[in-house]
């Protein structure tokens, strides 16, 4: 079936519009796309769509993590493999992390981590073919905000929830980090990791993620206040 | 060369003969290998067969034995079929429990002859809620060389087809059952169910029909087994089983159709004279 | 995610509701109801497998059915190989080399056209999963009964008069045969009237995958 950008969209659908641009110029095709003899077509379900000038992508419901590249992970360290520590970040195999791609690590100078440790790092090598690599340092050799992650909780949810509160339109953290302080790091492989004072909070903080899933705006900004006034009304 | 090649390019190889239209075995993309059948070859069994279809080649033998009929069903004897595939046939298998595709095979062989009703089972009844026939037939596959539910077929029904069941007689008052060997009576057959494989591979754009694949030919069109399997008995169609391979059009069936009603008729011939042949050997 | 298809014209399937990710655990699961005919189905992947089975070219597929009452049969093989054909031809396997993808199949109840019910349903899980898929799949059952005349999404009534039965499925690109399995004898003429009356109805299931996913990108989007 043919389809257009916005529109609902399932696998085996055809564009003809991203093919029309695709011949004035460059296209880039993002997931749920792919490029056949004949016609672009579509291999995910969800809503296409495109970012100007020439980007297209399918928005798809996902759970499982594919790696890809230069994306910020939540790994967990489950071995460690002379000098490399293999991290799970919830794809098909584990990602390797070397000990050098730590910030100030040298050959005498080890970073100090151990099996179960949780870190947060970035996708530098992710194809079909081969084992992912990630790393916590920038190109720069510094940490920034990758690396170990100590304390806090770590729990899991869908890619879609990810993307969604990263988004800078949501009004989830932003109504949040005015009503209790904490720490958040979240894995674009579906992972969230949290940090608050106490545990209430931390609780709280998890469920108020997960909860705004399949909410608006509107009413994820009623849940927050909402939240808040119980997590007060209890201390008080 | 050619073998380098083969390991190297394997799809690109085969489409270069596709492209040619011929098969890497040398055969036209309609052509069939040779049949070669042989009937009760297999003194200690009840009825046998041989087939060898090019490589294929599968050993059918039947087992009678008397049994008491279920009690919801008091009047229906049994017909129990099985398929082995030994790691013997290829070396895609290992010793151990029936593989996968040696339990889809025995499935699909067990289905086409319930549906053809080429046995009637009431024909194995022997008395009321009392005694009936089980046919135990087991087929053994030596070598797979692609087709394999057609050569099941092929040498079941040629084992059904000279099968002789010997006149039992059963006193009801003492239950004693008594065999006479001797006497024999022919088992009703109806019709001469012919499975016919096919593998079909999306080449250029277009759809190509195989006929009788080898193995090497199901691997590279993707299936395990066959794609599309079609069975006649006396002209009506009594089964037609697709899986994977490229997706079938309209013209691409109607022409497997007809090559399979084709083949179903040269089957028969082949079947016939080679029981007639046989027959004519013990009555010599 | 729930819905109703209601729109049936003049090829008449049983009513079919679906809920998506009906289970928290699994990458993508579904279960379907067509009439009184229930599936679940739930797929995990692409996941790490054993050496042995890996391919360097594609994801291994496996596909597990359970029947109601637990005990595995020689028939449930029979349906696994076909659902795994199925999902083989529709799934880019070429994209998750060396890895798995796991089908898992739950019979709730059969009421008739159950296998078209879980390959419906294994659609539909596939879909939600989020695996690339290079078209998505229907199956329709029918039955012939004793006078020629062709019913869709046979009930078990019909069935149990049906001289023959059938299962199409069909691809969404072109509604091309991706596989199909027949019971009874018939003639020719009867197995493509058959067919086509099938492929014409596979447009209803197509349709409802469409409501489906519409349903669910409208909530999370």
């Amino acid at each position: 079936m043919k389809v257009s950008v916005g529109d609902v969209v399932l696998p085996g659908d055809f564009s003809e519009e991203i093919a029309a641009v695709g011949e004035k110029g460059k296209v880039i095709l993002g997931p749920g796309l792919r490029k056949e003899v004949d016609g672009i077509y579509i291999t995910k379900a969800g809503t296409l769509k495109k970012r100007a000038p020439n980007t297209f992508w399918v928005d798809n419901y996902q759970k499982r993590y594919i790696p890809a590249r230069g994306e910020n992970v939540i790994g967990i360290v489950v071995q460690k493999a002379g000098d490399i520590f293999r991290v799970d970040v919830g794809g098909s195999c584990t990602a390797s992390l070397s000990y050098l791609s730590f910030e100030g690590a040298t050959k005498k100078n080890r970073p100090k981590v151990v099996n179960g440790d949780v870190v947060y790092a970035k996708m530098l090598v992710a194809s079909k073919d081969m084992e992912p690599e990630i790393v916590c340092v920038d190109s720069h050799g510094k940490k920034g905000r990758l690396g170990v992650l100590e304390d806090g909780f770590v729990f899991k949810c869908s890619l879609n929830l990810i993307r969604k509160i990263l988004n800078p339109e949501c009004p989830l953290l932003n109504s949040l980090k005015n009503e209790w302080p904490f720490e958040l790091a979240a894995g674009m492989n579906g992972r969230i990791w949290i940090k608050a004072n106490t545990m209430r909070e931390t609780i709280a903080l998890g469920n108020a993620i997960l909860g705004s899933e399949y909410l608006s705006n509107d009413e994820i900004k009623s849940m927050c206040t909402n939240i808040a006034s119980i997590l007060a009304g209890h201390i008080s | 060369m050619a073998e380098i090649y083969k390991l190297i390019h394997p799809v690109k190889y085969f489409n270069d003969y596709l492209s040619r239209k011929i098969r890497p075995d040398g055969r036209a993309f309609h052509e069939q290998r040779n049949i070669k059948l042989n009937v009760n070859s297999i003194k200690a069994a009840d009825a046998s067969a041989v087939v060898k279809c090019g490589n294929t080649t599968v050993v059918c033998g039947i087992k009678l034995e008397l049994a008491t009929p279920k009690a919801e069903e008091p009047d229906v004897g049994f017909l129990v079929t099985n398929v082995e595939l030994p790691p013997l046939c290829s070396s895609k298998y290992r010793p151990g429990p029936p593989t996968d595709s040696a339990q889809v095979t025995s499935t699909l062989v067990a289905d086409i002859i319930a549906n053809s009703k080429c046995i009637d089972l009431k024909d194995l009844s022997i008395v009321h809620d009392k005694l009936a026939w089980v046919l135990y037939c087991d087929m053994v596959c030596i070598d797979n060389d692609g087709s394999l539910v057609d050569a099941c077929i092929m040498t079941l029904m040629a084992s059904l087809k000279t099968l002789t069941l010997p006149k039992v007689t059963y006193d009801p008052e003492t239950e004693e059952i008594s065999v006479d060997t001797s006497v024999r009576t022919k088992l009703n057959v109806n019709g001469l169910p012919v499975a016919t494989s096919f593998a079909l591979y999306k080449h250029e754009q277009s759809n190509i029909v195989l006929a009788d694949p080898s193995s090497y030919e199901e691997e590279m069109c993707g299936g395990i087994g066959a794609n599309l399997i079609t069975c006649y008995n006396n002209g009506i169609l009594c089964g037609s089983q697709k899986f994977g391979g490229c997706n079938l059009s309209i013209e691409c069936e109607e022409e497997a159709l007809k090559i399979a009603k084709e083949r179903a008729q040269a089957v028969e011939e082949v079947v016939d004279v080679c029981i007639k042949n046989y027959e004519l050997e013990i009555n010599k | 995610m729930g819905s109703d298809n209601t729109d049936l014209k003049d090829f008449k399937l049983r009513p079919m509701k679906c809920e998506c990710n009906y289970l928290s655990k699994s990458d993508g699961s579904a279960i379907l109801s067509q009439g009184q005919t229930v599936a679940l189905v739930s797929v995990n992947g692409p996941l790490d497998i054993k050496m042995t089975n890996q391919s360097i070219e594609k994801a291994t597929l496996e596909v597990l059915f359970s029947s109601k009452g637990g005990k595995p049969a020689i028939g449930d093989r029979y349906k696994e190989h076909v659902i795994r054909q199925t999902c083989e031809t529709a799934i880019l396997g070429s994209l998750y080399p060396r890895t798995g993808i796991t089908v898992t199949i739950q019979e709730m109840e059969d009421y008739g056209g159950f296998l078209a019910c879980c390959i419906n349903c294994t659609c539909l899980a596939l879909l939600n999963a989020g695996l690339s898929m290079r078209h998505t799949f229907a199956a329709v059952a029918c039955a012939i009964d004793e006078l020629g005349d062709i019913q869709l999404d046979p009930a078990p009534a019909q069935l149990a008069a049906a001289r023959a039965t059938m299962t199409f499925v069909f691809d969404s690109r072109n509604k091309t045969l991706v596989c199909g399995f027949t019971e009874g004898s018939f003639s020719e003429d009867a197995h493509s009237e058959a067919l086509e009356r099938c492929r014409s109805a596979s447009q209803l299931v197509f349709d409802f995958y469409k409501d489906i996913v519409s349903k669910y990108s409208y909530v999370i989007g």
